[in-house]
């Protein structure tokens, strides 16, 4: 399975300039003697992220460089080097370089390698000379005895969602134990009231101090399976194991920062914090502020801002309701005579072409790639086939299909349910699979595709298909169908779609509590979509979720059946042609079919199937239109063509009802209605009909 | 007037919560200030343990808690103790260990919680 990164490129971009403004904001709330873990760790989870993202990217010189950054923090981050005026300045240095960086990447150009390769070389000396002496030393050199045994202080604050995660704080503390003699500080400040507990939630948090001898890894490595699930703070306390478990920094701090702005008292500890921050502020501040093209005040950094969905659908209703004004005056210019009549056609047409770009402007802003919500799965998908010790390959097809943004949000969680369950009950363990002559690791395949007037999202797999006797049964013990009835198997299908139905074995937190299907399919019917199965046994199983593009604007052509107009979608015209009368011939049951390239399409009469008068019921005196759709191609017979023109859908589901073959309406120029054909539909509207 | 509708309804509900409490002991006790805790204090069961505290939280007189069947508890059954025990105080309420095993005690001694529960008055 590959997958082209540079679609993620943007949005990596975007999250990195944003995480480069939250570090450089954390890092001028760090007080110079005294850095809040917290504010630490972020700094440091974010140079993380940058440096995974560009790795991952190919963007080497990124890499490099943040990897180095990520040493530095990693050493304040455990306390075996402080936080100094120097060291934060070089952070800051370095938040802009990184910047700049990331900005040629961007705009793919060279990176100014000298000034990197400086910065780089600053880090790894500040690094290497490791400004070790514990801060209590600072402001008494003098004093600096030999420090009794140092020992570790432990900050930890499980989220509260780490107990729910399966983790049980008392195991942890139990291991800690093991390793050493523990002073347990505990922390039930947030404990709320018995009645507003969540027993599975945690509220309290720990302070915990351990004999220095023990490495600094082993205690980590107690705290490995919560990682993620609760801020932990790791620090070498310079001093005797204090009475209280406050850190001892906090007096030197006051001191050494009273040297600086001479005003403050030793005593307000308070102000000391507030005063600080002036000082490692205005030091880069006033550097970037030389360099022009890295003002950090400069809104520019990220090129996108986030917009309302309201006032976007705004934008787009009216843009809409222009379309048809202009479709109007078009209309309404064509019948002028006279000396200005050329001017005002003139006008006119450059009135159409600037709408066109307009109105494609907006539908753009709405339309997102589907590659955002498959994105997401590569990495689901390897988990999930990890924890169920199946070989699974992802198979993504048809990301750059573009969809509406509401219709994105939507669709993502009921194709998680889907991927699930082909993953969970569909994919075979490989033995079983291996028994079954097939590859040892499973397939399931994503695919989208624009199909007439729709968006069509496929999930397959090539397992074991559904089960029809399990759910048949399952569905008997429920009493949800008679002992005797029989279904086809469509019909069987459907059962899977009820609420609470599952026929796994046994529940397993991926699947199989029942809840899945049903959900997704009045996700599905919310969007005015439709999910359809399709499964073989032995073969797999194929989820295909329709879903109508609501909010389109197509390009249509207009065609004559009697007094009325419809719009053939572009998109599905091959070509339109005039049919001689060699050219058809009649099948007994089978309609007329007419010779088209070596081939015999159907002819469908509009006229016959909306029922109205047409113009002529000779085929070679009105036109065929050669429409393809679902991989099927028809003619059909209309009176007239009259024009291609752009039409805004209207949707009819929501105005009126469904109709099969037809995909929605919109407003001609002349104010008039005009039903917009929907061709696959049609075809099998046409077809049962004959079958009939 | 007002007594009445008041008393009336509050019976009902009561004799609800009574039930809970047994329950969560094993129904061996229907006393109702005493909560026999059960073998296994586990987050699993920690909705029980849950009800079953908040229904005691307001009962008069002292309110006992026997921890001495505890075999295996968890951080999830102690903090919702802790809760109980804190909140019983606030209200100026009186509580007592009966005893609690050595499963209780060497939890609460690795969580640093045994002031909090008032661990130390019991016996083990």
């Amino acid at each position: 399975m590959t997958v082209d990164l540079t679609q993620f490129h943007d949005a990596f971009f975007e999250e990195s300039f944003e995480a480069l403004d939250a570090m450089e904001a954390a890092l001028l709330k760090l007080d110079i003697g005294a850095p809040d873990p917290e504010l630490i760790n972020t700094i440091f989870r974010v140079a993380h992220s940058i440096k995974g993202g560009s790795a991952t990217f190919g963007f080497t010189e990124i890499a490099s460089f943040t990897h180095s950054l990520e040493t530095l923090l990693d050493e304040l981050r455990s306390g075996t080097m402080r936080v100094t005026d120097q060291v934060s300045d070089t952070l800051l240095k370095s938040i802009d370089v990184m910047r700049a960086m990331l900005r040629a990447v961007q705009a793919k150009q060279p990176i100014d390698a000298q000034r990197v390769s400086d910065l780089q070389f600053d880090l790894e000396v500040i690094i290497a000379t490791k400004n070790a002496p514990p801060p209590a030393t600072a402001p008494a050199p003098t004093a600096a005895s030999p420090a009794p045994p140092p020992r570790w202080q432990v900050r930890f604050r499980p989220f509260r969602e780490l107990m729910a995660r399966g983790n049980d704080p008392l195991r942890m503390l139990r291991e800690l134990h093991e390793l050493g003699e523990v002073r347990t500080q505990i922390d039930a400040q947030n404990l709320p009231p018995l009645a507003d507990i969540e027993p599975q939630d945690c509220h309290l948090a720990w302070t915990l101090e351990l004999p220095g001898e023990i490495a600094e890894e082993a205690i980590r490595q107690v705290f490995d399976w919560a990682e993620g699930d609760c801020d932990l703070a790791i620090e070498r306390l310079g001093d005797a194991p204090a009475a209280a478990p406050t850190p001892e920094p906090t007096e030197p701090v006051v001191e050494t920062l009273a040297a600086e702005p001479p005003a403050a008292a030793p005593t307000a500890a308070e102000s000391a914090p507030a005063a600080s921050v002036p000082a490692p502020a205005a030091a880069p501040r006033s550097e970037s502020a030389a360099k022009a093209e890295s003002g950090p005040g400069a809104p520019s950094d990220s090129g996108s801002i986030r917009v309302s969905v309201d006032k976007i659908d705004e934008l787009m209703n009216t843009v809409g309701e222009l379309v048809i004004t202009q479709a109007m005056l078009s209309q309404l210019g064509g019948q002028f005579e006279g000396p200005q009549a050329e001017q005002l056609r003139a006008g006119l047409g450059q009135l159409e072409r600037n709408m066109r770009e307009l109105q494609e402007s907006v539908m753009r802003v709405r339309m997102l790639p589907i590659s955002f919500v498959f994105s997401r799965f590569p990495r689901m998908v390897r988990d999930l086939a990890h924890r169920l010790g199946k070989q699974i390959e992802l198979k993504l097809t048809g990301e750059q299909t573009e969809l509406d943004k509401t219709v994105l949000e939507k669709i993502g969680d009921p194709l998680v349910h889907l991927v699930r369950n082909c993953i969970d009950h569909g994919i075979e363990p490989p033995e079983k699979r291996i028994a079954a002559r097939k590859p040892a690791a499973g397939t399931v395949h994503l695919d989208a595709a624009h199909r007439g007037g729709n968006i069509a999202v496929e999930v397959s797999d090539d397992g074991g298909g559904l089960d029809k006797e399990r759910i048949l049964a399952k569905a008997r013990s429920r009493g949800l169908i008679g002992a005797n009835d029989t279904l086809s198997d469509a019909e069987i299908y459907e059962l899977i779609f009820l609420p609470g139905f599952s026929t796994a074995e046994k529940t397993t937190d991926v699947s199989g509590r029942g809840v899945g299907m049903d959900v997704v399919r009045r996700n599905v019917k919310s969007l005015g979509g439709k999910i359809e199965v399709n499964s073989e046994s032995g073969r797999g199983s194929r989820f295909t979720i329709t879903l109508p593009l609501t909010l389109a604007i197509v390009d249509g052509q207009s065609v004559a059946v009697g007094s009325e107009t419809y719009i053939v979608p572009l998109i599905s015209i091959v070509e339109s042609m005039q049919l001689k009368d060699g050219n058809v011939s009649r099948l007994s049951g089978k309609g007329e079919v007419f010779s088209f390239r070596g081939d015999y399409l159907p002819i469908i009469r509009l006229h016959e199937l909306f029922g109205i008068a047409p113009r002529t019921h000779e085929l070679h005196e009105g036109l065929v239109v050669v429409a393809e759709g679902d991989g099927c191609r028809a003619g059909l017979f209309v009176d007239d063509l009259l024009g291609q023109q752009q039409v805004v859908i209207k949707s009819l589901e929501t105005n009126y009802g469904h109709i099969e073959g037809i995909s929605g309406a919109t407003i001609l120029g002349d104010g008039s209605v005009s039903l917009i054909l929907d061709v696959p539909g049609l075809i099998r509207v046409a077809s049962m009909r004959v079958a009939a | 007037m007002n007594l009445r509708p008041r008393t009336k309804p509050a019976r009902s509900p009561k004799r609800g919560r009574q039930a809970a409490v047994a329950a969560a002991p094993r129904g061996k006790s229907k006393r109702r200030n005493h909560l026999v805790l059960k073998a296994e204090c586990t987050l699993a069961d920690a909705g029980e343990l849950k009800s079953a505290l908040c229904a005691l939280l307001p009962q008069d007189g002292t309110v006992t808690l026997d921890g001495t069947a505890v075999e295996r508890i968890d951080t999830a059954a102690l903090q919702l103790l802790a809760a109980f025990v804190r909140d019983r105080r606030l209200a100026g309420a009186a509580l007592q260990w009966q005893s609690a095993s050595p499963a209780v005690h060497s939890a609460a001694r690795l969580l640093g919680m045994e002031t909090m529960l008032a661990l130390n008055e019991a016996a083990s």
